[in-house]
C-alpha cells in the first residue's frame, strides 16, 4: 500500500490526454483529492474512477461524466450533459447545476445528487442506489427502473415510471402523468423517514410529502391474447 | 450520428471561424464530410453560385460555358469567377457571381447542361454553401472557411448512415430553386420517398438521394405557398416522420425543429447578442470557452426561430 497523499492534485482538462487513466493512477499512488480545471463541457470526464478520492470538476461537463464509477466521490460544480453516472456501481456524484438526459441510467449502486433540474429519462433502467434530484425531472423518469430509489423534491414530467419493473420513485411536487404500469401508493411513516434520512445525509433539510410510485405489476405477466392488456401499454 | 451547428450574430463577424471551431469540436460525430452555409452581405443585384466540378481538368473551360449559358438566359457575369487552389485535386470548386433575375430552376438546369457532372452547392444573394470530404480543419484548409465574415451560418459534420458517402450528399443542403435557403439536419426521415414523390409531382428536382435535402425543399415550398418561416417549421414536426433535429436558415434568421421523441439533441446558448446552437455544448465552448450562463435544451416537438433583430419565437407544437 502506498502512503496517503492529502495534498490535492490540480489537473487541467485542456491538456487532458488520458485524463481518466492519470486520475486512477494518482488514486492508486495515494492521492485523495483531485481538482480538474477547464472541463469545458467535454465528454467522458471521470469515467471508470474508483475510490477513495474526491474529484472536483471546476465547471460544466459533457456526456457520461462519472460513468462506471466504482467508489469515487465526484463533484461537478456546474452542469452536466447526458448520462451522468451511467452504470455506476458505487461512490457518490454531486452535480451542483442541472443535468441533461439519462442521469443515472442503469446505475447499480452509490448515490447521485443533483442540486438543479434533470432532463428526460432520469434513472432509466436504474438497478440500485439512490438518485436525488432537488429540482424537477423531465418526461420518462424512472423508465424501466428495476431497483433503487429515485427521489424528486420538485415536479415530474409525463410518463413517470413507465414500464417500471420494481424499485421506488418518490416525488414531492406534481406528477404531470404516470407511465404504463406505474401507480401511486400510500407512503408509510417508516418509508418517509428512510427517504428523509437519505435527503438529510445530502444536506437537504425540510419535510416533503412524497408520492410513492411503484410498479402496478400488470406488465409482469403480459398476456398477448388479452385485448385489455394492449390498452395498458 | 452527425453533428449540426449554427451561429447568428447581431453585427457582421467571423462566422466562418466560429463554425469551423464548432465543427472541429464535433469531429468525433462524423468526418465523412463537413460543410458550411455562410451568409455574407445580401445583395439583391447579384447571385452567388457555388459549385463543385468533379473533373478539375474541365473546370475552367466549363465555367466559360456556364457564363455563356447565363448570358443566353439574359444574365451576365457580375464579378470574376474564383476557384479553389488545391494542388493535384481531382475536383475543382467554383464560385461565380452573376447578374440574373429569372427563374432559378432554369438557371440551375442551364448550369448543369453547360457543365456536365457539375454539382451546384448553392445559389443565393447572400448564401454560400461550401461542403467537402473530411473534417472541418481539412475543409477549412482547402476552402478558407475561417476567413469568411458574415451575419450567420450553419455547419455540419457528417457520418453517412442513410445514403452514400459523397461530397454532394454532405450537408448543408440548398433548397433548389429557392435562393438563400439552407439546412443542416441530424437524424433520419422515414417518410422520405412519400414526400419526395409528392414534391416531384410539383416539379421539384432533387440533386441527391439524401433525406435532409428533402426537408429544405419541403420547407421552402411551404414558404413559397405563403406560409411564414415559423409556420413551416411547426408543420414539419408532424408532417415529417422519423427522428430529426434540424436547423434551417435564410437571410436574417435561423430556425430549429425537433421531432416528438427528440433523441437528437440541440443546445442553444445565448452569449451577449449572439445565439449559438450545436448538437453538443462542447462545440459552443470551442468558441466561447467560459462557462455558459444562458443555455436551453429544446424539448420534443419544439420549434425555435431566432432573428437577427433579436426576436425569438418558440413553441412546443
Amino acid at each position: 500500500m502506498s502512503e496517503v497523499i492529502t495534498a490535492p492534485v490540480l489537473l487541467d482538462a485542456d491538456d487532458g490526454h488520458r485524463l481518466n487513466r492519470r486520475m486512477r493512477d494518482l488514486v492508486d499512488a495515494g492521492t485523495r483529492a483531485i481538482t480538474v480545471t477547464n472541463p469545458r463541457s467535454r465528454h467522458n470526464l471521470g469515467v471508470g474512477q474508483h475510490g477513495p478520492v474526491t474529484i472536483t470538476f471546476a465547471g460544466s461537463v459533457g456526456y457520461y461524466s462519472g460513468g462506471l464509477n466504482n467508489g469515487a466521490e465526484i463533484i461537478i460544480e456546474r452542469s452536466a450533459g447526458w448520462g451522468t453516472g451511467e452504470a455506476m456501481s458505487a461512490g457518490r456524484i454531486e452535480v451542483r447545476g442541472t443535468c441533461a438526459l439519462g442521469t443515472g441510467a442503469s446505475m447499480r449502486g452509490g448515490t447521485i445528487v443533483v442540486r438543479g433540474n434533470c432532463g428526460p429519462r432520469t434513472a432509466a433502467n436504474m438497478k440500485g442506489g439512490a438518485l436525488i434530484v432537488e429540482g424537477n425531472v423531465g418526461y420518462l423518469a424512472g423508465f424501466m427502473t428495476h431497483a433503487g430509489d429515485l427521489i424528486v423534491c420538485g415536479d415530474s414530467g409525463e410518463a413517470l415510471g413507465d414500464s417500471l419493473w420494481a424499485g421506488n420513485i418518490w416525488v414531492a411536487g406534481t406528477i404531470a402523468g404516470l407511465g404504463a404500469d406505474a401507480k401511486v401508493v400510500e407512503t408509510t411513516d417508516e418509508e418517509s423517514a428512510r427517504i428523509h434520512g437519505l435527503l438529510r445525509a445530502e444536506g437537504i433539510d425540510g419535510t416533503f410529502d412524497f408520492k410513492h410510485v411503484v410498479a402496478e405489476q400488470k406488465l409482469w405477466y403480459f398476456d398477448a391474447r388479452d385485448p385489455e392488456a394492449w390498452l395498458r401499454i | 450520428m452527425c453533428g449540426i451547428a449554427g451561429i447568428l450574430l447581431r453585427e457582421t463577424g467571423p462566422v466562418g471561424d466560429s463554425l469551423v471551431k464548432m465543427c472541429q469540436a464535433m469531429r468525433h460525430r462524423g468526418a465523412d464530410s463537413t460543410g458550411f452555409a455562410l451568409y455574407g452581405e445580401h445583395d439583391a443585384t447579384r447571385l452567388i453560385v457555388r459549385a463543385r466540378h468533379p473533373d478539375a481538368t474541365r473546370a475552367f473551360a466549363d465555367t466559360e460555358a456556364i457564363l455563356a449559358a447565363v448570358r443566353e438566359l439574359g444574365g451576365d457575369q457580375h464579378a470574376e469567377a474564383s476557384f479553389d487552389t488545391a494542388a493535384g485535386a481531382a475536383d475543382r470548386f467554383i464560385r461565380l457571381e452573376i447578374r440574373y433575375d429569372g427563374d432559378i430552376r432554369r438557371l440551375a438546369i442551364a448550369i448543369e447542361t453547360a457543365a456536365q457532372g457539375i454539382e451546384i452547392q448553392s445559389i443565393g444573394h447572400s448564401l454560400e454553401i461550401v461542403k467537402d470530404a473530411g473534417d472541418a480543419a481539412s475543409v477549412d484548409a482547402r476552402h478558407g472557411i475561417s476567413a469568411f465574415r458574415g451575419s450567420h451560418g450553419l455547419g455540419h459534420v457528417r457520418l453517412a448512415t442513410e445514403s452514400i458517402t459523397a461530397v454532394s450528399y454532405g450537408h448543408p443542403f440548398w433548397a433548389e430553386p429557392f435562393p438563400d435557403v439552407s439546412i443542416v439536419h441530424n437524424g433520419q426521415l422515414t417518410n422520405y420517398y412519400t414526400l419526395r414523390r409528392l414534391l416531384e409531382q410539383d416539379g421539384f428536382r432533387f440533386q441527391t438521394g439524401n433525406d435532409s435535402e428533402l426537408i429544405a425543399v419541403y420547407l421552402a415550398d411551404k414558404m413559397s405557398r405563403g406560409q411564414t418561416f415559423y409556420e413551416a417549421l411547426k408543420d414539419s414536426v408532424y408532417e415529417l416522420d422519423g427522428c430529426f433535429a434540424y436547423l434551417l436558415s435564410m437571410p436574417e434568421v435561423i430556425g430549429s425543429a425537433k421531432d416528438m421523441f427528440a433523441i437528437k439533441s440541440i443546445v442553444v446558448a445565448t452569449v451577449g447578442s449572439t445565439v449559438a446552437m450545436a448538437t453538443e455544448e462542447q462545440a459552443i465552448r470551442a468558441v466561447y470557452p467560459d462557462e455558459l450562463d444562458d443555455t436551453q435544451h429544446p424539448d420534443p416537438r419544439s420549434v425555435f426561430v431566432w432573428e437577427r433583430s433579436g426576436r425569438v419565437l418558440q413553441e412546443i407544437v
